[in-house]
């Protein structure tokens, strides 16, 4: 046959495979084929010790939902993870502005800030745990500690990369030191913040997780590490899906935020 | 020392009556570029009464943006003095609008908020509305009419000078500094815009100092011409404009009296570009 204009390809002729709903089944098909192999798997080709099965993970979770302990566990999460990241965009947009407007002050304090930074965080959590106790506020202080830096360095970066020149126009103009930091330099360093605010969010679930995997008596990180410590296979794989569904969740409420402020935050 | 025998002489010396809006005396401009010392300037007199109207043309390179910016006190003179209204020039002069070569509307404002963003500033106090309708005139003025709500991103390289433009004129300041404000812009724009900025700053009674390499935009709106040679810049002519004002600026070209200025003037400049390329 001879071939035909491409545009006649979104006609009624779509192959269904191609369509949304198409791809949605040929990827739950996906998941159902592992899933079946892995149960047929296990306990035949490979020991049920190291990799369970989803049967037994199913029902691990199902037990989780009906005595209450998931909720708990996720809330523990949920919280450190929130509450640090709270305190750490706030603390990291407000030092990074007072610094950003002190350049001098910036510039002798700047080599401290970057030995703190550089620090591996899985190095502080054992600190945290000491000055904090195994409860929440540790993980709440790992938390906000790396978003702090991610936030105060994009927005210290923001305020040092506006240009000069609108600076003058705007001073030549008559404005004040404090109309140039509210039209200009909190306007211009936006973006870059929110950049930082959004890397962050990531980063902020792995301190949550790292510091309840350290020390805790609750939470996601404390589910991996218990189950494995009873090396309970399908206890580990159990927790690490609930993580998986909450990285899903966070991942496409980042995207939805980004969507609704993009042409606020992105003019450039 | 020279600054300071400039300094010290009458600013009376050589007006009878009130001193110039800008005067430069034997003033120059030297930067110090990878380990090398480049003459951007050389020692230059050169004075505007208040209300008049002064182009500097010269090919690029010869220091005439050099000049406003040191009457905007964005550099300081390395010898010499650069006196406003009889009082030489120290930290930012902000009695001038400066519209630069570069680009400095800000990408997070609508086209209308760049211009009326002037008017915001605790310094003027307009109210709101005073604002609103100001900003309307302005945007109406340089035909940016419908790209209002326009982003700078969304709009063409022109109708961002020209956004830049309304931003300068709309708080008229006493003494307007132009950097080929009109290079982006086509032919017939071009015209248009001249053609208001010249409405404007007679009606506002502006002070102007205005570059460009355009020679025939310079005789069209101006009431003296300078013309610079290049590398280190120096003042080669100063011509008096003598057509009569208002100019009909889309037909005054077509004049005697202007082609006549015009060849006497671009003479001027050939020789200076010549002269440019043999250094």
């Amino acid at each position: 046959m001879p071939t035909r204009n491409s545009g006649d390809v979104t006609g009624t002729s779509t192959p269904f495979l191609r369509t949304t709903l198409g791809v949605l089944l040929l990827r739950i098909a996906i998941v159902v084929a592992v899933l079946v192999a892995w149960e047929m798997a296990s306990g035949r080709l490979i020991s049920k010790f190291w990799v369970s099965s989803p049967s037994a993970i199913f029902a691990v979770l199902r037990r989780w939902v009906a005595d209450g302990s998931l909720w708990m566990h996720l809330e523990a999460t949920v919280t450190a993870i929130g509450a640090g990241y709270v305190i750490g965009c706030g603390a990291g947009i407000a030092i990074g502005l007072l610094l950003g407007f002190l350049p001098r002050t910036q510039r002798v304090i700047a080599p401290f800030l970057s030995a703190f930074y550089s620090i591996p965080k899985i190095a502080l959590a054992p600190l945290f745990v000491i000055a904090f106790g195994i409860g929440i506020e540790s993980k709440i202080c790992l938390v906000a500690v790396t978003v702090f830096f991610l936030v105060l360095f994009s927005t210290i970066d923001g305020i040092r990369d506006v240009d000069p020149d609108l600076i003058e126009s705007l001073e030549i103009m008559g404005a004040s030191r404090f109309e140039i930091a509210t039209k200009l330099i909190i306007p211009a360093a936006k973006p870059w913040t929110f950049t930082g605010m959004r890397i962050s969010v990531r980063y902020a679930t792995t301190a949550a997780i790292l510091g309840e995997v350290i020390a805790a008596n609750r939470g996601i990180g404390f589910l991996i590490e218990y189950n494995s410590g009873q090396f309970n296979a399908a206890g580990v794989f159990a927790a690490v899906l609930i993580l998986v569904l909450v990285g899903v969740v966070v991942t496409e409420l980042l995207t939805r935020l980004e969507r609704g402020s993009a042409p606020a935050v992105l003019p450039f | 020392m020279r600054t300071d025998s400039a300094l010290q002489r009458p600013p009376s010396a050589t007006n009878a009556s009130a001193p110039a809006r800008i005067e430069l005396r034997g003033a120059a401009k030297r930067f110090a570029a990878h380990g090398a010392e480049i003459q951007a300037l050389s020692a230059i007199d050169l004075s505007v009464q208040p209300h008049e109207f002064v182009a500097l043309v010269g090919p690029s390179g010869c220091g005439k943006s050099t000049v406003l910016n040191l009457v905007a006190g964005l550099l300081n003179p390395s010898e010499g003095a650069v006196l406003y209204s009889g009082k030489p020039v120290a930290g930012l002069n902000r009695s001038v609008g400066y519209m630069t070569q570069k680009d400095t509307v800000l990408p997070w404002r609508t086209a209308e908020s760049n211009v009326g963003i002037a008017l915001e500033l605790k310094c003027r106090r307009v109210t709101a509305q005073a604002r609103k309708d100001r900003v309307a005139r302005m945007i109406d003025l340089v035909g940016l009419n419908g790209f209002e709500k326009h982003f700078p991103a969304e709009l063409s390289g022109g109708m961002r000078k020209r956004v830049a433009l309304a931003r300068t004129l709309i708080y008229e300041p006493e003494t307007l500094l132009m950097d080929e404000p009109f290079g982006a812009l086509d032919a017939q724009l071009k015209l248009l815009m001249q053609d208001q900025l010249q409405t404007l700053t007679q009606m506002a009674r502006m002070t102007v100092l205005f570059v460009t390499h355009d020679l025939a935009e310079a005789i069209a709106l101006a009431d003296r011409v300078v013309v610079f040679s290049p590398r280190p810049g120096r003042i080669r002519t100063v011509r008096t404009v003598d057509l009569p004002r208002p100019r009909d600026i889309f037909n005054v070209r077509f004049s005697t009296a202007f082609a006549r200025l015009h060849e006497e003037l671009w003479n001027e400049l050939k020789d200076g570009i010549a002269l440019g390329t043999n250094v």
